[in-house]
């Protein structure tokens, strides 16, 4: 529990490294031992501007560098964990040789032991300490960027500006039209503050969270993933969502009007991170780094987040110009003053647990 | 009528939707445009997907034909002492949920050395939809009139030509329902799929839908129609060939 | 068993060539039915059987492995399943309320959408088999299966456009200065939503048995003065049971382990037992209680399933048994 940090600082987050990334550069040395290269990797990436991203700032840059082509898989994150368990577990060829992944669903995979080691990446030494994950020997997981959990609004229905606080979603006029994600993801620490308590009690004591919940419920939540908030925005369907911001951000980008704020209460940041099953030949393992080295690079950040509009790990990051000063692009200590970290650790070990809670309100 | 309309709706409002000249998808569209058609057309991935699960589909169908035709004459024809048993059996398909079947038989193929290759994916789809072929021959079976094969029996038809010329033909109504229903989920199928298939052997439903993330493009929209519009050109080549009527065909 | 042979037919043109062929196949094939041992008839129905067992077999390794799976408990800090087999997965689920919650809405669906859906599929089916108009016969056969072809993204999409809070009914309503209403996300929207994609399963169930019906029982039916109602309820009613059974067993089930439609219309509120499997499975990866739930699902269905063919008499199903 000593090793959790609440109210993360940007100046423990930058750390080291000021240096620029060297891309896929390496000694020419190294160059020389470079086993043989394999037609394609297949990268698993989610669909919409996530992968189109991806393969803008990471993929194709990649390919004209090595000539190795990139296939993404648009298999769901948690969708595809248990085809990657099973195929360690029977000691077959996994169907992917990267995972672009949420870090805590990552962990649950770390936890098992089926990650590969990416402590020897160049890269690793030049970015954000953020980008290692804490609590594991070695590196099973190489975190990319962060992400804010905001709150997203239609302005029609906030005519005097940005709610200030969270606790719009009790009010009577949003009944039935506010969104959480299905398993309450992104929404616990910020219930424990609403419900009263302390960060700091996660996980031991959540009866705040629990409390705060059980009085949403009784405003009718509708509960989705992704694709739905944007859809439920488009169709007037609800007015006030808990959502990663660059799904709001893609929404306004393709002209559904939706605004986000954080809130004073704060709000989760989580990061994103890349893995390499275990079980690939010795060949494809070693440019399965080289393309996660790469996607640590500034030069691949600065395209592909800026699609994303996420802040990513890599030194010397300029945020794109729609979200200078926006509050679920953090830059500065104050901006992450107001954000809430939860160690995916503790994340991957009490999910299935605080789901199992969430559950048992939102479904009786 | 109102029957009708509830069934074609959401294809109908999709399909209006996808000839938007705008950039996401809505209905009324904003101004019509074939452009999103245009793209689809562009996008090999998708081309290569839908003949993967064309080749999907005619793989289940051609084991759930003869499998589920013997199966429904055994059990329409034969006394079995355990009956009940053996239909709860052939009925498990339906009873074990979708995501239980589709881990099960990705263990068991992974196990077998068998994925990521097509045809097992036509096998597993052939599984978890048998019991509507067995049921749709089990219906035109009940129907044919055991006379008919007494009959031909004395007239000095040996078994084996009187299930030929009698029996099968008889029952062909059930056996053209059922193999359009293994067909067209075949060919639709996602959840087991998913579970089966890797990046290189992709199917067009799972292409499709996990290429959502966020908004539903048009192009999304437009590929819905043209697989619609597919399904009612392979239900009137069917109609052609053999003629629907086959199965609505009354003694 | 004098074969029904050709043999006699040596001096045959070529039009007659082909007949002959195949009668000559025919006789191949009744004297290698013939050489079947007398006593090993009894093997015959299960050889045409044995195909479909086999097919129907490969679910049962993963049953043995969720069986296996579902007495093992998932330890949270190494995500491996225990060495050890205890209960405590169905303990926990007997006393989850979740569980519970979504068990009885589950079994609630798969009794309304049956009941519904035979209604419904009943007259569509039966103005199918029996309307003299081609065209009218084309449209409602591909009205039928169209729903298959919308996958579930974009379904859920066409049912926003047109139930939405801003969708084409409450539209509709609003000229009558009605509304706006929630008519999404909610336990009757997902039974709805599952009604329309039942229904052409019914349909096609019912249509065989329907189309055997001979017109001419109607016919006698009216001519012995009874009203068309009656001559449904009394005569056609009956004579489509097989056709209702297998419609029912196929909706009921389906039902029972669907989960596509309450993830889409439910709002994430109104899920169903194949919900919790799915999420156990993917999200919280507890192989062990999602193999736990997926084995009581099962067993669930298999119970329905088994009270509808012995309440209708299996009799009625299929299986005449003639020999």
């Amino acid at each position: 529990m000593n090793e959790m940090r609440h109210h993360t600082s940007r100046r423990k987050l930058l750390g080291t490294g000021a240096a620029l990334a060297a891309g896929v550069a390496m000694p020419a040395v190294l160059r020389a031992q470079e086993p043989p290269k394999p037609a394609e990797l297949i990268v698993r990436a989610w669909g919409g501007v996530w992968v189109e991203s991806l393969k803008k700032g990471v993929s194709d840059p990649f390919t004209a560098k090595t000539g190795i082509r990139i296939r993404h898989d648009l298999t769901e994150d948690n969708e595809i964990k248990p085809r990657i368990w099973a195929a360690v577990a029977q000691g077959r060829t996994p169907p992917i040789h990267v995972n672009w992944d949420t870090t805590a669903n990552a962990t649950s995979s770390a936890l098992r032991g089926v990650c590969e080691d990416l402590s020897d990446l160049p890269n690793l030494a030049k970015v954000m300490p953020l980008a290692k994950p804490i609590g594991f020997t070695g590196v099973p997981i190489v975190n990319l960027y962060s992400y804010v959990y905001v709150l997203a609004y239609r302005p029609e229905a906030f005519p005097g500006g940005a709610p200030d606080s969270w606790m719009v979603l009790l009010e009577p006029r949003f009944k039935g039209r506010i969104a959480l994600y299905n398993d309450g993801i992104g929404f616990h620490p910020v219930a424990q503050v609403l419900g009263g308590g302390k960060i700091s009690d996660i996980p031991h004591n959540m009866e705040p969270c629990w409390a705060f919940i059980r009085k949403l419920k009784e405003q009718k939540p509708l509960l989705g993933e992704d694709p739905d908030f944007t859809n439920w925005f488009q169709k007037g369907e609800i007015d006030v969502a808990c959502t990663i911001s660059s799904n709001a951000r893609e929404a306004k980008l393709k002209g559904v009007n939706v605004a986000w704020t954080v809130p004073k209460e704060g709000a989760k940041v989580d990061t994103d991170g890349m893995w390499i099953p275990k079980g690939l030949p010795a060949n494809e393992l070693y440019w399965a780094k080289r393309y996660i080295d790469f996607a640590l690079s500034t030069e691949a950040q600065q395209v592909w987040l800026d699609g994303l509009g996420l802040p990513g790990v890599a030194p010397g990051l300029k945020p794109p110009a729609d979200l200078v000063g926006d509050p679920s692009y953090p830059m500065s200590e104050k901006d992450f003053e107001r954000l809430i970290l939860i160690p995916p650790r503790i994340q991957a070990e009490h999910t299935p647990e605080w789901f199992a809670r969430f559950k048992e309100i939102m479904q009786s | 009528m109102a029957l009708l309309v509830l069934l074609a709706a959401p294809s109908l409002v999709v399909a209006g939707a996808s000839l938007t000249a705008g950039e996401i998808v809505r209905f009324p569209p904003d101004g019509l445009s074939l452009r999103w058609y245009s793209r689809i057309l562009d996008a090999s991935e998708l081309r290569d997907a839908l003949l993967r699960s064309l080749e999907v589909a005619f793989v289940c169908t051609a084991l759930a034909v003869p499998s589920g035709t013997l199966a429904a004459i055994a059990l329409a024809r034969f006394r079995f002492r355990a009956a009940l048993a053996i239909q709860l059996y052939l009925l498990l398909p339906f009873t074990v949920p979708l995501i239980g079947s589709g881990i099960g038989l990705m263990l068991l193929f992974g196990e077998l050395g068998l994925l990521g290759r097509v045809w097992p994916v036509g096998v597993a789809c052939c599984v978890i939809n048998l019991p509507f072929m067995i049921w749709a021959v089990a219906a035109s079976v009940n129907a044919l009139d055991p006379e008919l094969e007494r009959a031909a029996a004395s007239c000095g038809a040996g078994p084996v030509q009187t299930f030929v010329l009698v029996t099968l033909p008889a029952v062909a109504p059930g056996i053209v329902a059922g193999a359009l229903i293994m067909f067209v989920l075949a060919l639709n199928e996602f959840l087991v799929s998913l579970l089966l298939v890797d990046a290189r052997t992709v199917t067009l439903p799972v292409q499709m839908y996990t290429q959502i993330r966020g908004v539903i493009t048009p192009d999304l929209a437009a590929v819905s129609t043209v697989y619609v519009l597919v399904a009612a050109a392979a239900v009137l080549v069917l109609d052609r060939l053999v003629g629907l009527d086959l199965f609505l065909r009354a003694r | 068993m004098a074969p029904f042979s050709g043999r006699s037919d040596r001096r045959t043109g070529p039009a007659l060539a082909s007949y002959r062929f195949s009668w000559r196949v025919f006789d191949v094939l009744e004297a290698l039915a013939a050489q079947w041992p007398a006593r090993a008839m009894g093997l015959v129905k299960w050889f045409l059987l044995l195909p479909a067992l086999l097919i129907v077999g490969l679910l049962i390794f993963g049953l043995v492995v969720m069986a296996d799976a579902s007495f093992r408990v998932m330890d949270f800090r190494t995500y491996q399943l225990s060495e050890h087999y205890s209960t405590a997965n169905y303990v926990r689920l007997w006393g989850w309320g979740a569980f519970w919650a979504t068990l009885w809405r589950s079994l609630g669906a798969a009794l309304l959408v049956t009941l519904i859906c035979l209604v419904l599929a009943f007259p569509y089916a039966w103005a199918l088999t029996r309307t003299p108009n081609r065209r009218l016969r084309r449209v409602l056969l591909v009205g039928l299966f169209l729903p298959f072809f919308v996958g579930q993204v974009v379904r859920a999409y066409g049912w926003l456009v047109i139930l939405g809070y801003e969708g084409i009914v409450n539209k509709a309503l609003a000229v009558f200065g009605l509304g706006p209403y929630r008519l999404l996300f909610s336990y009757p929207a997902v039974l709805f939503g599952l009604v329309q994609y039942m229904l052409p399963f019914a349909v096609l169930m019912l249509m065989p048995a329907l189309a055997a019906i001979p017109e001419e029982i109607e016919r006698a039916a009216a001519s012995c003065g009874a009203s068309p109602l009656r001559a449904v309820l009394r005569v056609i009613l009956p004579m489509a049971r097989p056709g209702l059974i297998a419609a029912a067993l196929v909706v009921a089930t389906l039902t029972l382990t669907d989960f596509a439609m309450p993830a889409i219309l439910g709002g994430g509120t109104n899920d169903f037992l194949a919900n919790l499997v799915h999420d156990q499975f993917f999200r919280t990866s507890n192989a062990g209680l999602g193999s736990a739930i997926a084995l009581v699902l099962t067993f669930l269905g298999t119970t329905i399933a088994g009270l509808l063919l012995t309440r209708a008499g299996t009799q009625a199903f299929g299986l005449r048994g003639t020999s």
